[in-house]
C-alpha cells in the first residue's frame, strides 16, 4: 500500500503539482493521466525515491520512503522507463540480470538460483524467453519496452511503476503489455503506470489518476474521472464522452 | 521470415539475409547454450569460454613480460638472462642488469599499461562515453604543467615523480570539485571541467618550454610529455605501490557499480544504485591509477583509450570481466610496446608514448570507422 500525503512536487525554478493526497492499495492498477509538463514522470520518480519530495511524505506499508535504504527501496519499488541512455551492446538476459542488483552485496558476483529463477520468470512474463540471447540494439520499440518491463519484474516488487509503457507501440502489443499489467496487478502487484491514451487507461485501469492546473484533479473509477468537464479542465480540450460495454470513452471535440 | 521469402519457387532476387559484421571475438553466449544459469552473466556453457580467453590474455602477458626482460640495449643471450632471473642472489653486471634495470622497467610497464587501462575501462563506464580517457580528468596536464615548472626551477630529478603524482592527483580533486552537482558528479560537466583545465595547463607548459633558458630544460619537459620508462626503478615504484593498491581495490570495489550503469544513471538509481557514491568512488580509482602512472612514466597515451575497447571485443562490456581483461592486455600492451622503444633506435630510447600513439591511432580509427561498436 503506498500513501502520498500532501505530497508537492517540484522541479527547480517551479513547482509542479501541490498537495497531492491518495492511497493506492496492494492490487490496485492505478493510471496517471494529465497533460505534458504536468508532474506525471516526477511523481513516479519521486515515488520510488530517485526524485526527491519537495514537501510531504510517501508511505509504503506504515514506513516512509526516505527511511528506507537503496537497496530496500528497490526491493519493494521497480521503476520502468524507456528514458534514458543506454550504452555497449548488452544482450537481453543480462540486461533483465540488471534488475536482481539489489539482492546482491557488492561482492557478491555470481547469480543464485532465485536470481535465475527471477530473470527467467520476467522473461517468460513478456513472452521475450527465446530472445534472451538477443541484442538490446536489435531489438524493436516493443521488444524493447517488454526488456524494461522484464528488469522491473526481476526486481521481484511489489510496487511497480511505469512511465508510458505505451509509447511508440502500436495497437496490439500496447494491449498486450496493458494486459500484463493487469494481470500483475490481479496477482497482488501495485502497479502505477503513467499513461497519454486516456480510452486505454479507462479500459485496464482500476482507477485513474489526473494531474493538471498545479493540483490532482481526481482519483477516482474512470467513470468518475473521464467526465467531460473534468478532462477539459486538465487539457483545455473539449471532448465527447461514449459509454461503452468496456467503459467510458472520450474524443475531442472539433473545436 | 527472410527465410520464408527466399523460399518461394522461382523467386528472381536472392533475398539478403541480415548481414553479420564481423565482430572479432563475440561474446559467446549467442551460441545456443542453456539458458539456465550460473552468474548472472556467466552461464555453464560460457565458462569454459571465458575461461579459454583469460587463459590466452594471461599468456600473452606472460609473453610480453618474457619478451621485455629478454629486450634491452646490451646485448645479453636469452639463457644468461634466465639464468639472473631464476638466481636472484647471483653476482655479476648480467645480475645487476636484469634484476637492477630490466625487471623493474618490465614491472613499471606492466603497471603502468594495467593502471591506464583500468582506469580508461571504469571512466568510459561511468561517463558512458567510449572517447573518454583516464587523463580526462586533468592528471596529466597537471602533473605535466607542475613537473615543467619544477624542471625550469631546478628541482632535482628524483622528486620529479613524486611532484608529478601529487600535481595529478591536485588537479582531478581540482576538475571533480568543478564537475560537482549536489552530492553527484554531473557526467558533461566533468567532461568540460577536466578539458578546460587541461587546456589551460597545457598552455602553461607550452609557455614554459618557450621560455625554457637552456635547451636539456626544454628537453627533460618535452621527454615527460613524450611518456618513457626510462630512468625508473624500483625506487618510484615503492613510491607508487600504496596508490596503485588503493586504485585497483576502488576499482574492485565499483564493478558492480559499473555494471548497473550501463542502463543509464536514473535506471541505474532506481535498481538501488547509490549513483553518487558510485562516481565519487570510480573517480579516485581512475585518478589514483593515473597519477600513479604519470609519476612512473610520463604521458603515456592511447592505452587508456585503446585497451578497454579491444577488451570489451574480447569478453564483452560487463565488468566482472572487462576490468581483469583490460589488466591484462594494458600490461602486455605496454611492456611489449617498452621493449619495442628500448631496441628500435638501441642504444638510444624511442619515447613509449610516442611509439603507443602510433600503433594507437591506426588502431583507434580501424576500431571506430570499421566496426558496429560506432553505433
Amino acid at each position: 500500500m503506498i500513501e502520498l500525503r500532501d505530497l508537492t512536487l517540484a522541479v527547480p525554478g517551479r513547482t509542479l503539482v501541490r498537495e497531492i493526497t491518495a492511497t493506492i492499495d496492494a492490487g490496485e492498477f492505478v493510471a496517471v493521466l494529465g497533460p505534458n509538463g504536468a508532474g506525471k514522470t516526477t511523481l513516479l520518480r519521486t515515488m520510488c525515491g530517485i526524485a526527491p519530495v519537495a514537501q510531504g511524505e510517501i508511505v509504503l506499508d506504515g514506513r516512509r520512503l526516505q527511511t528506507l535504504s537503496h537497496a530496500q527501496r528497490a526491493r519493494t519499488i521497480a521503476f520502468v522507463t524507456a528514458d534514458d541512455a543506454m550504452t555497449g551492446s548488452l544482450r537481453v538476459r543480462d540486461l533483465v540480470a540488471i534488475g536482481r542488483f539489489p539482492y546482491h552485496a557488492w561482492w557478491q558476483w555470481q547469480a543464485t538460483e532465485r536470481d535465475n529463477a527471477a530473470i527467467e520468470q520476467a522473461l517468460d512474463a513478456v513472452h521475450m524467453r527465446d530472445d534472451a540471447q538477443r541484442l538490446f540494439s536489435t531489438l524493436s520499440s516493443g521488444e524493447r519496452q517488454r526488456v524494461w518491463i522484464a528488469m522491473g519484474l526481476a526486481q521481484e516488487t511489489p510496487v511497480l511503476l511505469l512511465d508510458e509503457p505505451t509509447s511508440h507501440l502500436d495497437v496490439r502489443v500496447a494491449h498486450e503489455i496493458l494486459a500484463l499489467l493487469r494481470a500483475l496487478a490481479r496477482r497482488g502487484h501495485t502497479v502505477v503506470c503513467v499513461l497519454h491514451d486516456l480510452n486505454d487507461a479507462a479500459t485496464y485501469a482500476d482507477r485513474l489518476m489526473l494531474l493538471g492546473c498545479e493540483r490532482m484533479l481526481a482519483c477516482d473509477r474512470p467513470s468518475q474521472v473521464l467526465v467531460p468537464a473534468l478532462i477539459e479542465r486538465a487539457y483545455g480540450v473539449a471532448v465527447h464522452r461514449i459509454d461503452t460495454p468496456d467503459g467510458p470513452r472520450v474524443f475531442a471535440a472539433s473545436s | 521470415m527472410l527465410d520464408d521469402v527466399s523460399g518461394f519457387g522461382g523467386f528472381p532476387f536472392t533475398v539478403a539475409r541480415p548481414r553479420r559484421v564481423f565482430t572479432g571475438f563475440r561474446p559467446l553466449e549467442h551460441r545456443g547454450c542453456s539458458q539456465v544459469g550460473r552468474g548472472i552473466p556467466l552461464r555453464q556453457g560460457a565458462f569454459s569460454m571465458t575461461t579459454a580467453r583469460f587463459a590466452a590474455l594471461a599468456s600473452l602477458l606472460t609473453l610480453a613480460l618474457l619478451i621485455g626482460v629478454l629486450a634491452g640495449g646490451s646485448a645479453i643471450s636469452p639463457g644468461a638472462v634466465l639464468y639472473a632471473l631464476l638466481h636472484p642472489r647471483a653476482e655479476g653486471d648480467i645480475a645487476t642488469i636484469v634484476w637492477q634495470l630490466r625487471v623493474p622497467r618490465v614491472a613499471i610497464g606492466m603497471v603502468v599499461g594495467a593502471s591506464l587501462s583500468v582506469g580508461g575501462a571504469l571512466l568510459q563506464g561511468m561517463l558512458r562515453n567510449p572517447l573518454v580517457d583516464p587523463y580526462l580528468t586533468g592528471v596529466s596536464a597537471g602533473a605535466a604543467c607542475v613537473i615543467a615548472l619544477a624542471i625550469l626551477a631546478g628541482v632535482a630529478a628524483p622528486v620529479l615523480p613524486a611532484l608529478g603524482f601529487a600535481a595529478g592527483l591536485g588537479t582531478a580533486v581540482l576538475v571533480a570539485a568543478l564537475a560537482r552537482r549536489g552530492s553527484g558528479i554531473d557526467p558533461t560537466r566533468l567532461i568540460l571541467a577536466g578539458i578546460s583545465i587541461s587546456a589551460l595547463f597545457s598552455a602553461i607548459v607550452a609557455l614554459a618550454i618557450a621560455r625554457a633558458n637552456s635547451l636539456d630544460a626544454a628537453q627533460s619537459i618535452l621527454a615527460w610529455l613524450a611518456g618513457s620508462m626510462a630512468g625508473h626503478g624500483w625506487t618510484d615504484l615503492r613510491f607508487c605501490i600504496p596508490y596503485l593498491v588503493a586504485g585497483f581495490a576502488l576499482a574492485l570495489l565499483a564493478v558492480p557499480a559499473l555494471d548497473a550503469l550501463r542502463i543509464g544513471d536514473l535506471r541505474a538509481r532506481a535498481v538501488g544504485l547509490n549513483v553518487d557514491r558510485a562516481q565519487w568512488i570510480i573517480l579516485a580509482a581512475t585518478s589514483l591509477l593515473a597519477a600513479s602512472s604519470v609519476a612512473l612514466a610520463g604521458m603515456v597515451g592511447f592505452v587508456g583509450l585503446i585497451v578497454p575497447h579491444v577488451a570489451r571485443r574480447i569478453v564483452g562490456s560487463d565488468a566482472r570481466r572487462l576490468l581483469p581483461a583490460s589488466a591484462l592486455l594494458g600490461a602486455a600492451l605496454c611492456t611489449v610496446a617498452d621493449a619495442c622503444a628500448r631496441t628500435i633506435v638501441a642504444p638510444s630510447e624511442l619515447p613509449i608514448g610516442i611509439l603507443l600513439a602510433f600503433i594507437g591511432v591506426p588502431a583507434f580509427l580501424y576500431l571506430y570507422l570499421h566496426s558496429e561498436f560506432a553505433s
